[in-house]
């Protein structure tokens, strides 16, 4: 057979020669004065009056204001609303601040303040956040820079609540076309699944944010974003990557990794109704059984901080004082032992009793778990991890067929949420007492608390609340993961809060690197 | 023709409604309630009831399959529970991306395939014969997964030619594309090389050669044009797999196309995005392969349409 002799024409290396060249010719987006967040997934919706996940909020913080905003210990501060006056228990009262405008130059007086939580509270719009203001009798405008919330029944949580964005009066529910807000930062297109484009506001109250020029890309696989912020094409990702690659990220010389306590609390949940764990003594022992040092350390690079309560720590009711759990496995046995569950063969290889452990399909979860399962096995507790895909494991929670799970609490502003996770008729689906605790004091301090207007009052009730819990372990709080921002070093500006938030983003400046200087500069 | 069309046609509707039932039933015998999903859980009761009464999820699930049937002929594919949009409208906004994607890798298969795959037969038994089946068989091995961020180190950390993700019909699209290709590049290349030996063994190429035509000619006008007809259906085929391997493909490379949808209609427990997405999907499968059967006639006139 005769061959055929292939020559590549020299023309076949031009569109090579051009993608390269047109390569080495791009600017960075941050040479030319934009700034690019990545976010792990794209937001379902950007509209304040519905959107639920974290990463519409997280948009929604950087372009809409609210009433009141929040610090990191989760206390209220002035936002749209330049103070407020609570006269009694019923009635909250705002003053905006004077000169306020929309993005689209509209003023923003009390009537969109009313008109957004009217809209929030009309069943016709079917807004998931109406149950949260289900304590609202009535929303009353005396002048354009006043509004006057009457509750039904005292709410001390209420200004927590406030922390929502205010959209212009007549703003329909537009889908993908979010409404405009009053936030440092306005949106200018906005691609589903792709990217939102953002550029600062002039006449935001506080001033212009520095950075003139945003983008917020949506880039759902870990690995990428840790690839685009090493390239330069992303400069900001907070919680997005990896621990395993932080040594990574530092190396580059590009990149800064910071890290500051983190307010999600990952804990281990147990179904107080099964026979072996409805014995407070069989949750200790598997409580002192887990080293969460050894986790923290290994799994978490030591990127956490031990807890003793779902508060996080910054929180302002978090009991400084609660005794931690400590590891303690020769303990767990003896406890186990009391409990009924003696070890049948000694070193053999028999457990005292079997447990089923539900977690999410989440790699770091997994191997949390595995961990977990092997150090429950030196005390005789056998575990049969079962990583559920996320709806399948959230559905099993909520119906209470679980034995063990793990989760973590995210966002947590307030402690109402007490009320919320362990009062004995918050039970699932409407709350989150998934275990079926049940405790005539804790349903007592939790619903005396919500009334209670005193802040130091409340503070009380919460620190003996959680005494209670650290005695009765239904559920057991392991560690909160510590924020991690990964960022370009020529961004500077950004104060790491507990809560994740993204509204100091508009601190936010670009400052000449003297190091390495860019080929545009900053703007 | 156009009796054959018809038929094809009419075949096309037994399969899309085993498709859609199949996926009917598969979504909701999944775990999770998206009422609980679309709520959150500060949602109270009634209100719950009242956004299931809304979604129709209150009504016997036969009773949501005929509604949901009874709409597919008109176009309505009825409403996103997530974002409250139409679900043929979310559709319509990413299919143009998956389209892009899937035609640009076909399109990088073949100008792969082709030429290796021609290369492999004409020099069987040589160097490049087996560098030809080892590159493929590596292809085929790999998955995109992998594929993809190996791809990312090389040309957009290590060269820094190509942007890492991001949508776009130049530089973002050359590695989704590359990634998706390159799997159905090597079973081409494999099948273009093992169809034209077929071909070349044939008198009609010695006959050729005999009457003065060179052998390259030979090969290429006449052999090659043989061998396309098998190589051309499995290309119809590997069409269902490159919109399956879009899903991976473009969470990867963060294409807003439907495979992306259609991972985020699944979280949400969305179940007309996802009776959507799917219906599309099949939809497009089964128009390509009868578009491939008449290009195979066209190809081959021994080729009847029966």
């Amino acid at each position: 057979m005769r061959s055929l002799r292939v020559r590549l024409p020299p023309w076949i290396f031009l569109p090579i020669g051009l993608i390269a060249g047109w390569g080495c010719a791009q600017k960075l987006p941050i040479d030319e004065g934009r700034m690019v967040i990545a976010l792990p997934g794209a937001p379902v919706n950007i509209d304040p009056r519905v959107a639920t996940d974290a990463y519409g909020e997280q948009i929604l913080q950087m372009t809409h204001a609210s009433l009141v905003g929040r610090d990191g210990a989760g206390d209220p501060l002035p936002d749209l609303a330049q103070r407020w006056e609570s006269p009694d228990p019923l009635t909250y009262i705002f003053h905006l601040r004077p000169g306020l405008r929309f993005h689209d130059g509209r003023p923003l007086t009390s009537v969109d303040v009313r008109y957004t939580f009217t809209w929030i509270l009309d069943a016709a719009n079917r807004s998931p956040h109406r149950g949260l203001y289900r304590h609202v009798a009535a929303i009353e405008t005396p002048d354009p820079r006043t509004v006057v919330f009457r509750l039904s029944e005292p709410f001390a949580p209420f200004l927590s609540t406030m922390v929502r964005g205010i959209v212009p009066a007549g703003s329909p529910a537009r889908g993908y076309a979010p409404p405009v807000g009053a936030g440092p930062y306005k949106i200018d297109d906005l691609s589903p699944d792709g990217e939102a484009v953002l550029s600062a506001y002039d006449g935001y109250y506080g001033g212009p944010p520095a950075i003139r020029a945003a983008t917020v890309k949506f880039v759902p696989d870990s690995n990428v974003r840790f690839l685009e912020l090493k390239m330069g094409s992303v400069n900001f990702v907070l919680n997005g990557v990896d621990p395993d690659l932080l040594p990574a990220a530092e190396r580059t010389g590009r990149l800064v990794v910071e890290e500051g306590p983190g307010g999600n609390v990952t804990y281990l949940g147990f179904n107080l109704r099964d026979r072996a764990l409805s014995d407070a003594r069989v949750r200790r022992a598997i409580a002192l059984a887990i080293d969460r040092e050894t986790i923290v350390r290994t799994i978490w690079k030591g990127r956490a901080d031990l807890v003793s309560s779902i508060l996080p720590p910054g929180s302002w009711a978090h009991d400084p004082d609660l005794p931690a759990v400590p590891f303690d496995p020769a303990r767990a046995r003896r406890l186990l032992d009391e409990a009924g569950f003696p070890d049948p063969d000694g070193d053999g290889p028999l457990p005292r009793l079997r447990l089923t452990y539900k977690t999410s399909q989440n790699e770091v979860r997994r191997r949390v778990a595995t961990v977990i399962q092997e150090q429950l096995r030196q005390v005789g507790i056998s575990i049969e991890i079962q990583s559920l895909e996320w709806g399948t494991f959230f559905s099993d929670i909520k119906k209470g067929t679980f034995q063990i799970y793990s989760l973590t609490w995210v966002g947590i502003s307030d402690p109402d949420i007490f009320h919320h996770a362990f009062h004995s008729r918050s039970g699932p689906p409407d709350g989150a007492n998934r275990g079926g605790y049940s405790d005539a004091e804790v349903d007592r301090l939790t619903e005396a608390a919500r009334r209670e207007p005193s802040r130091e009052k409340r503070r009380e009730m919460y620190w003996r609340l959680q005494r209670i819990l650290a005695r009765d372990l239904p559920v057991f709080p392991l560690w909160a993961g510590r924020n991690l921002l990964v960022r370009d070093r020529r961004l500077t500006g950004f104060p790491l809060t507990p809560d994740e938030s993204y509204a100091s983003v508009r601190a936010m400046r670009i400052v000449p690197d003297p190091v390495t200087p860019s080929t545009g500069g900053p703007r | 023709m156009r009796r054959y069309l018809f038929g094809r046609l009419l075949r096309i509707i037994p399969v899309v409604f085993g498709v859609v039932t199949v996926v009917f039933l598969l979504i909701h015998l999944l775990p999770g309630d998206p009422v609980e999903i679309m709520l959150g859980e500060s949602a109270v009761p009634a209100q719950k009831e009242e956004l299931r009464r809304e979604l129709r999820l209150d009504r016997p699930i036969l009773s949501q399959y005929a509604s949901f049937l009874a709409g597919v002929p008109r176009g309505d594919l009825g409403v996103s529970f997530r974002s409250r949009e139409p679900v043929l409208g979310e559709i319509a906004r990413r299919i143009p991306a998956t389209l892009l994607l899937a035609a640009t890798s076909i399109a990088v298969a073949v100008f792969v395939a082709l030429p290796l795959g021609v290369l492999a037969a004409m020099r069987r038994g040589k160097p490049a014969d087996y560098l030809s089946g080892f590159a493929a068989m590596l292809s085929l091995s790999i998955p995109n997964f992998l594929l993809g961020p190996l791809l990312v180190l090389l040309f957009s950390v290590q060269l820094g030619l190509l942007p890492v993700s991001g949508y776009g019909a130049g530089r973002p699209l050359v590695l989704p594309a590359i990634t998706l290709g390159t799997g159905m590049a090597a079973l081409l290349t494999r099948m273009v090389r093992a169809t034209l030996l077929e071909e070349l063994r044939k008198e009609y190429v010695t006959a050729a050669t005999a009457r003065g035509l060179s052998y390259r000619s030979a090969v290429v006008l006449h052999a090659l044009r043989n061998a396309l007809v098998p190589v051309v259906t499995a290309m119809g085929l590997s069409f269902g797999a490159v919109l399956a391997g879009s899903v991976i493909t473009e969470t990867i490379f963060s294409w807003p196309g439907i495979g992306r949808l259609l991972i985020q209609a699944i979280d949400a427990r969305d179940y007309p995005l996802v009776q959507g997405c799917v219906l599309v999907i099949a939809l497009s499968t089964v128009a390509v392969n009868l578009a491939t059967d008449i290009l195979c006639a066209r190809l081959d006139p021994r080729i009847r349409y029966e």
